[in-house]
Order: structure tokens, then sequence, then C-alpha cells
């Protein structure tokens, strides 16, 4: 479970003011909101990339507010993918768990694991060069659920794909849902994604975060 | 696998064996191999970049010979200058001119100057001289280029717009200068490559193009450097430093070198790793100088001979054939009949001839004239054996009373000492001696003052005219005048004179 | 109509365009080129050889090779950090260390040498002297090449990691890494092309370095010659044809080592666009 508790943050030239909402373990929400609301900045205090001025942020029920990334436990989808450069798609996948030095097996088998269900497996050797859009966005998210993480944040997963890579990604995210059981907070313009991912979604407007009462209007 | 110990690890791995390989000097006798030889601590030479290859070669012969390492660190003589009065480290200074010398001893670091050999500034072009210039006539005429070494900075540039300015040709010959150059090398390249048609560089310097030949102009010859070798004053090794500097000045070791590339070279001592000097002096002047003499040989390495004696019998001795290295004798008069087999002199001291008596002058003696009275009994000195004695006889003879002073005359001794002691002892009611004898006994006996002119002695000091040490000799003189040395002269009772004679 | 017309107008004017590029640059690279040929001209294979025969040379090559290295690598060593951290933080007064980092660049290479000479007279510079011999001596020769060498290896660095997007960094944070790990496992190697460029810029400046070495360590042979304090002492004795000699032997080792390095950086960074 995800709480917000009147986090002030500042986001650029303003500041997001006494934001709270709750997101309910294993649901799916959805923010929504214009470019340059600071969804991006809310998203990066969840993941503890930057500080918050005010208020508490509680996953699972633990006070996060000063934990460093590391230690929270949430997997980080950016809106480019943001591969590495110098490591293969396999070694993406093994990065999380390298760091927290699990034995070779494990890695072994949660990787091909995880190539299995994104259908990543013929690109295990290969590096981020030359991998399509949708492929990239599969590796990143491959790479933030290795460590089994409670918590899934996405920003803007799907904005940079053509509508077949869109659906596939689409596709792939209910699975994850499925899956996991991981709690997923899923930023976007689009109404589309909101309508088919959904089960909470939220607005945000003028540096607040409010339920989304516009469902079903498009 | 932590990528950061890796990467930490593996610059750290480079690392140490680039400075392993750094402190591995194969064949340059560091500490694998363990030298038989007792390797002495380098030396470190400030040497004018012009010299290099001369200076190179003696370095490696002295190396050679006594097993020190000399380093040199190659330069122009006025930024080497300046490195070392930054550095404050090293222990010789060879400059180009004794200019860069004169200013390190004015800025105090600069001691001993050993002067090695004088260039002299000539016309240089390529072999062929397409334009024929042979002269400063023929540089100035119209369409002639030359390289010129900068006149504020490059000792040749000074000294030959000094020149030229002096003889009215430097505002004929400055339309001309294509190019200045910082050094003397710089112009002679120029003049190889071809740039201008002519250059002046020094004489030494064309030696090593063989490519360029040079002229002489009777206007030019005025411009002349003298190259030397100055020990600074923040050596550590001052022996050691001045040992070098004498082999690189000594006229069967280092001078030949320089002579074999063009330099004209002074005339130097003879080497010798710890040379032995004999040093005759008047006994009058034994406290004064002894310290002094201690220093020197302390600082130069050397070993002094010291004879005392009185001087006639020293100059009997000289005459008879014995060449001391130097001769400080108690008076002028007794460096005369000798003077041929030294260099002129230079008087450092002069110290009055006064009568000593009896604490309290007893017998009442006021003048020279009161030493005939009756019941008189008086010491004076040898007139053969000692100066003060030859002295006296004259300073009796010229005031007239020699017959009548005589008779009273108990004892001649051959020098002042023993009169004192007499006198000190009782033995004696007067005696006739150096006001430089009585220094320390002037508040236990009477002293009496004479006016006369003659009753003065000049100390002359000279250096053998075929002395092997000459120049080392020189240094003792210049020694000897230091302030230092003065006062303990002045301390003694002596009077400070310091000019050279002009025989 | 219009469009055929105007097409021999624009493919003359493209040519154009290109031609004087190609003039502009070409010519730039003739002037290299004929700089290279007459140094060549005027010396002869003969110097080449009695060069490298000589031990003095051979010791200065030795020397020049070994320092330039260190050198470089301990500029690596300060400019990866300095680097990082004027590309990730700000602070009060980074204006001024900005500008601090510049200087070494902006001084004449001889007021480096200089100062460092003056520097290690004063009474904390002796107290290091008695450990480590430093003024005329080796390790003078790879201070003063790192100063300078230093200074261009931070620009190039921060360069570097200023363009390294932040984002890498916080993803490797938020799949656990620690500042330390994300720099090592992530950040670092994302910037090894910077990397070796500083590396190499750094040797190469450190090869080249000259001033400073003459003043603060002195060319003593056989201790602290290095090639081009030996081009400058050859010259100053008129011995131009081994001057050039020395200058050549010089550019095959520069040229030999950067593109040795070179070869080695692009094979790890094959494809991967900057």
């Amino acid at each position: 479970m995800m709480v917000l508790d009147q986090i002030t943050v500042a986001a650029g030239a303003f500041e997001l003011r006494d934001v709270s909402f709750t997101v309910p373990t294993g649901s799916y929400a959805v923010l929504m909101g214009r470019t340059g609301s600071g969804k991006t900045t809310l998203l990066e205090a969840i993941c503890g990339l930057r500080a918050v001025t005010a208020g508490r942020i509680l996953l699972q029920d633990r006070d996060v507010t000063q934990w460093p990334p590391a230690d929270r436990g949430v997997g980080f989808v950016p809106q480019e993918g943001a591969l590495f450069s110098h490591l293969t798609v396999r070694e993406h996948l093994e990065f999380a768990l390298v760091v927290r030095r699990q034995p070779p097996e494990t890695i072994r088998s949660r990787v091909a694991e995880l190539a299995s269900w994104l259908g990543l497996e013929p690109l295990l050797d290969r590096r981020p060069q030359g991998l399509s859009g949708g492929e990239t966005q599969r590796v990143a998210l491959g790479r933030a659920l290795s460590f089994q993480p409670a918590i899934l944040c996405l920003d803007e997963p799907l904005s940079a794909l053509d509508d077949e890579s869109r659906e596939a990604t689409c596709a792939v995210l209910e699975t994850v849902r499925a899956r996991t059981g991981v709690t997923v907070l899923h930023i976007t313009h689009n109404l589309a994604e909101a309508n088919r991912l959904a089960d909470v979604r939220l607005r945000i407007l003028h540096g607040k975060v409010l339920p989304d009462s516009s469902a079903v209007s498009q | 696998m932590n990528p950061a110990r890796t990467v930490i690890g593996l610059s750290l791995a480079i690392a140490g064996v680039l400075v392993l390989l750094l402190m591995w000097r194969p064949g340059a006798g560091n500490s694998a191999g363990g030298q038989a030889a007792v390797p002495g601590r380098p030396l470190l030479v400030y040497c004018a970049a012009g010299l290099k290859v001369p200076v190179e070669a003696v370095a490696r012969e002295y190396e050679r010979r006594t097993g020190v390492p000399v380093q040199l660190q190659f330069g122009g003589s006025g930024l080497l200058l300046n490195n070392l009065r930054v550095a404050r480290r090293g222990d010789l200074f060879l400059a180009a001119d004794h200019t860069f010398l004169d200013a390190g001893r004015s800025n105090g670091l600069v001691n001993e100057v050993l002067p090695l050999a004088r260039m002299q500034a000539v016309i240089v072009t390529p072999k062929d001289n397409p334009k024929n210039l042979r002269s400063l006539q023929d540089l100035v005429q119209p369409g002639v280029q030359i390289a010129f070494a900068n006149p504020d900075a490059a000792a040749i540039g000074v000294l030959c717009r000094q020149v030229l300015e002096r003889s009215n040709v430097w505002a004929a010959l400055q339309p001309r200068i294509k190019v200045f150059k910082p050094t003397v090398n710089d112009v002679a390249n120029d003049v190889k490559l071809g740039t201008v048609d002519a250059g002046i560089v020094w004489d030494a310097v064309v030696t090593a193009y063989p490519e360029l030949t040079s002229h002489r102009d009777p206007t030019l010859d005025a411009a002349t450097a003298d190259v030397g070798i100055g020990v600074l004053s923040f050596t550590e090794q001052p022996a050691a430093a001045l040992r070098f500097a004498r082999f690189l000045g000594a006229r069967d070791a280092g001078l030949p070198v320089l002579a074999s590339h063009g330099y004209s070279v002074v005339e130097g001592d003879v080497w010798s790793e710890r040379p032995e000097i004999v040093l005759y002096s008047g006994g009058v002047n034994r406290l004064a100088i002894e310290n002094t003499i201690r220093e020197f040989e302390e600082r130069e390495g050397v070993s002094i001979s010291r004879v005392y004696n009185g001087c006639g019998i020293l100059t009997a001795q000289i005459r008879s054939g014995q060449r001391p290295d130097a001769y400080f004798a108690c008076d002028v008069s007794f460096m005369t009949p000798v003077s041929s087999f030294f260099r002129p002199h230079t008087v450092l001291s002069e110290t009055r001839i006064l009568i000593l008596t009896q604490p309290g002058n007893p017998k009442g003696i006021r003048s020279l004239e009161d030493l005939a009275q009756s019941g008189l009994s008086l010491g004076i000195a040898n007139e053969q054996q000692s100066a003060l004695g030859a002295l006296t006889q004259r300073l009796l003879d010229a005031e007239g009373l020699t017959a009548r002073v005589l008779p009273n005359v108990r004892v001649q001794t051959p020098t002042a000492d023993l009169l004192v002691n007499q006198v000190r002892a009782g033995g004696l009611d007067a005696a006739l001696v150096y006001a430089a004898n009585v220094s320390n006994v002037r508040d236990h006996l009477g002293i009496v003052e004479l006016p006369q002119p003659l009753a003065m002695a000049a100390q002359p000091y000279a250096v053998g005219r075929d002395s092997k040490n000459a120049r080392l000799m020189e240094r003792l003189l210049q020694r000897l005048r230091s302030a230092e040395s003065r006062r303990q002269f002045e301390d003694l009772g002596f009077r400070w004179r310091d000019t050279v004679s002009t025989q | 109509m219009k469009a055929a017309d105007r097409s021999p107008a624009r493919r003359r004017s493209d040519r154009i365009f290109l031609a004087s590029f190609i003039l502009l640059g070409g010519s730039y690279l003739l002037i290299l080129v004929a700089m290279l040929a007459a140094d060549v001209g005027y010396t002869s294979p003969g110097h080449l050889w009695r060069a490298l025969q000589s031990p003095e040379i051979r010791y200065a090559i030795r020397l020049s090779l070994l320092s330039c290295s260190l050198s470089a690598l301990l500029s690596l060593w300060v400019a990866v950090p300095i680097g990082y951290l004027m590309a990730r933080w700000q602070f009060p007064g980074k204006g001024v260390v900005d500008a601090l980092l510049d200087i070494p660049i902006v001084l004449p290479p001889l007021v480096i040498g200089l100062s460092l000479l003056i520097l290690f007279q004063t009474p904390p510079g002796r107290a290091v002297e008695r450990f480590i011999p430093v003024t005329y001596a080796v390790p003078s020769v790879i201070l003063a090449q790192f100063m300078v060498a230093c200074a261009f290896a931070v620009r190039t660095l921060r360069a570097t990691f200023d363009q390294i997007s932040p984002r890498h960094e916080q993803v490797a944070l938020t799949l656990g890494c620690s500042r330390s790990e994300a720099f090592w496992r992530v950040v670092l190697p994302e910037a090894r092309r910077g990397v070796l460029t500083a590396g190499t810029l750094a040797w190469a400046r450190s090869l080249g370095e000259f001033g400073p070495i003459l003043v603060f360590s002195g060319a003593t042979r056989f201790k602290t010659e290095v090639l081009s304090t030996t081009v400058f002492l050859e010259l100053s004795v008129g011995n131009l044809e081994a001057a050039v000699a020395v200058s050549l032997l010089m550019v095959i080792a520069a040229v030999g080592v950067l593109v040795l390095i070179r070869s080695q950086g692009i094979e790890s960074t094959l494809g991967r666009p900057l």
C-alpha cells in the first residue's frame, strides 16, 4: 500500500503542496495530468530521488520519507527507458540481484523467468543500441521488477511507442498486474491507457492530487 | 565482482608498476648493484646552456676520477639565476658572463667566483658568405639582415650594444637587425639556417658550428665576456663544490677541455684534490689571520702550512730559493727585496711602533729620547731577523738617537713576542714593539705612543708569481679582506688599509 | 518545372559549399604535413639512429613514457571525482571553484613551474622534501606534467559527466545501489569514452610539457631530462639536426601511443553512439 500524507515537494518553478492520496495494495493506479503539472516530480519523490520538504510517504505501512531509494523497494521505469549502454539485456535483468549479492543460481532462474514472460528470450545477449521502443520498455520493466519490489512506478511508459507496440506493451502491463500483485503507479496523459489499465484513477491539477471522476468520458 | 574494486585495483597496480620502473635505474648506479667506489654526494651545478658540451665532458671526467656525480642543470644564464634565487638549493653557478655572477654576489647568492675563460664578440657568417660581410662597416650596408641577441637579457646583447653605442655604430646597425633572439645560440642557429645573413656571437660559440666562419672587427673587440663559476651561498657542501670548481678551473684538468672547444682560457691553478699550500707570514700577523686561515682551509678543503717567523728570516729564505705560495710580511720593506718573486702586493693593515714599559711607567719615559737615559734596560728586535728590528733601527737612525740608545739595549730578540714577555716578567724596563703585539697586555703595562711617521709598519700580502695555486691564494686574500677578518685585525690593534700597490 | 530549373544551381551551390570547406580544412592539413616533411628532410636516418643510440636520449625516452603515463593516470584519478562532483552537485562558491580549476589552463606553464618551485621551498614544502626529494628530482617531472595535464582532463570529464543524464544513476539507485555503486556500475562505464579521451589528452599534454619542467626539474642528464627538454638543450648548442631528430622521435612515440589507445578504445565502444 502506498500512502502520501501532506506531501510538499518543489517541482522546478512551482511547488506541489499538501498532496495526499492512497493507493491500495495490489491495485493499479493511473495518475493523469497535463505536461509540466508535476507528475514526474511526484514519482521521483515516491522513489526517493527527490527530497520532500514536508509530509510523509508510507510504503507497506513503513514511513520511508527519509529513506534512500535503495531501501524503499520501489521499481522505477523512467520515461525513456534509460537502459545502461554498456550492459546486455541479460545483465540488465541481473543488475538488481547482483547488487544484492544473490547467489548465481537464484539470479539465473529469476532472469529466465523474467525473460520468458516478458518475451525477452531472443534479446538476452543484445545490447540496448538497436532495440525497438517496445523492446526497450520491456527490458526496463524487467529490470525494475527483477528484485520483486512491492511498488512499481511507471513514467509515461507508452508515450513514445507506436500503436502496435503500445498495444503489446499494454498487454504486458496487464500481465504484470496479474502475475505479481505489485502495487502500480502509472503516469500518463493518455485517457485510453487509463481506461484500459486503471483500478484507481487520480488526477493532478494545480498542484493537488484528486481522485479522477472523469472516468468514462472520452 | 565489484567494479569499483576492479577499477581502483587495476589502476593502482598500473601506477605501482610505473613507479617501480621509474625507480629502477639500470646502470645509473643507484641502490641495486652496490657500487664498490665511495659514491660521493652529488653536486648540483647550474650551467649556462651554451657551455653544455665542454662542461659535460669535464663533469664526466671529474666523476670518473673522484666518484662524485655532478648534476648539470642547463638554461640561459639569466634564467638560471632566477631559478636558483627561488629554489635556494644547489652548489655552483656557471655563468656565461661575470655580470650574472656579480648580480648573484650582490644578492648574497654567490660567494667565491673562479674565472674560467674569456670570450670575444665576433661577426659570424655562413662559410660561403655570399654577401661578403667581414666587418661592421659591411653589416650596416642597406640590404643586409642580421640577428642580434636581446640587449636587455643576453650578455652578448648587453655588452655589444654598449660597445657599439660608445663607438656610434649602434644607430646605423639597428635598422639592419631583422630579429632579436633570446640567447647567443639562437643567433648562431639563425645564421646557420639562413634566415639572416650574419650575426654577432661569442667566438667560442662559433666552434660548435662547422658551417659558419667568424670575422673579427676592431670596434667589436672591446666586447668581451668572462666566463666564471661561482659557489652558491646556500650550498651544503662548500668544500666539495670548491673542489669541482677548482677542477674545472685547473690548467691541467678543466681548462684544456674548454680550450679545445674554442674558449680563451685564463691561467688556472694546477689540479690537486687536496692542495698543499705554504704560507709565509710575519709573527706579528699570526693572531690576526689564524682564524681566517683555519676557516678557509676547512671551506676549501685544502691544507695550509703556516710558517710564522721574523720577516728577516723569511725574506732570506725566499732569497735562497724557497717559493711559498704567498707571503704576508710585517712591513713593505721586507717585501721589496723579493718582490720579483711575487705578484703585486696588497697592503692589508698597518701597525705603529711604540714603547712598552713597566706598569705605571716608573722610569717616566715619554719619548724616544728618554730611552737614552742611563740605567735603563731596553729590549729591541733584531735588525737582521725581524722587520721590527729593522724598522726600529731605521727609526732610531732617523732621529739620530742610535748611538745614545744602543748602550741601553740588553737584549735583541728575533720576534717581538719575546720582548713583551720579558717586560711582563720584569726583566726589562722598556721595549720597542708593535701596537699589535700589546693588545692583550695594554691594561697591565705602560704604553708610550710615538708620533714619528717612520714608527709604523705596513703589512703587505703577495701571491707567488709561479705558485701552482695562485688563484687559491687570491681567494685567501679575498677572505682576508672580508669584514670579519678586518675586525680581527682591528681588535688586535692593527689599523686597516686594504690598498693594492701600483708596482 | 520550377524545381527542375533550380536543381543545377542548387547542385552548384552545394559543390561550392563543400569545396570551400574542403579547401579550408585541407590547407591546414597540408601545412601540418609540410611541417613534418620539412623536419624529416632536415634530419637524416643517420641522425635518428644516432639519437636512438645515445644513452642520454634513451633515458629521456624512458622517462618521458613513464612519467607521461603516470601523470595521465594521476590526472584521471583526480579529474574523475572532480568532473563528477562539478557535474552533479550545486554548492555555494561553485563558480569560484570552476575558475580555480581553469587556472592551470590559462596560466603560462612556465608560471606553474615557477610556482611549484617556490611552493617547495616553503616550510611545508621542505618538510615533504625530507621524505621524498622533489625539486630537481624525478617526482618533480611528474608533478609538473600533472598540474597542467590534469586541468585539461578535468575540463573534458566535466563535459562528459554533464552529458550523462542523471536518470541512469537514479534508476541504479532504485535498483538497490548506493551512490558509490551507482557511480562505479553505471556512471563510469557510461563515461568510458570521455575517460579515454581525457586520459589521452593528459598523456599528450604531458609529453609536450616543457617550460615548467625546465624550471622545476632542471634538465639534468640521466636524471630529469625528458624528450622535450632534450630538444631545447640540443637546440641551445646549435645541434639542430639532433633537435629535429629527437622531435621526430617524439612525434613517432606520441602517434604510436595514441593509435594504440584509440584502437583499444574503439573496440570497446563499437557501435555505441556518444
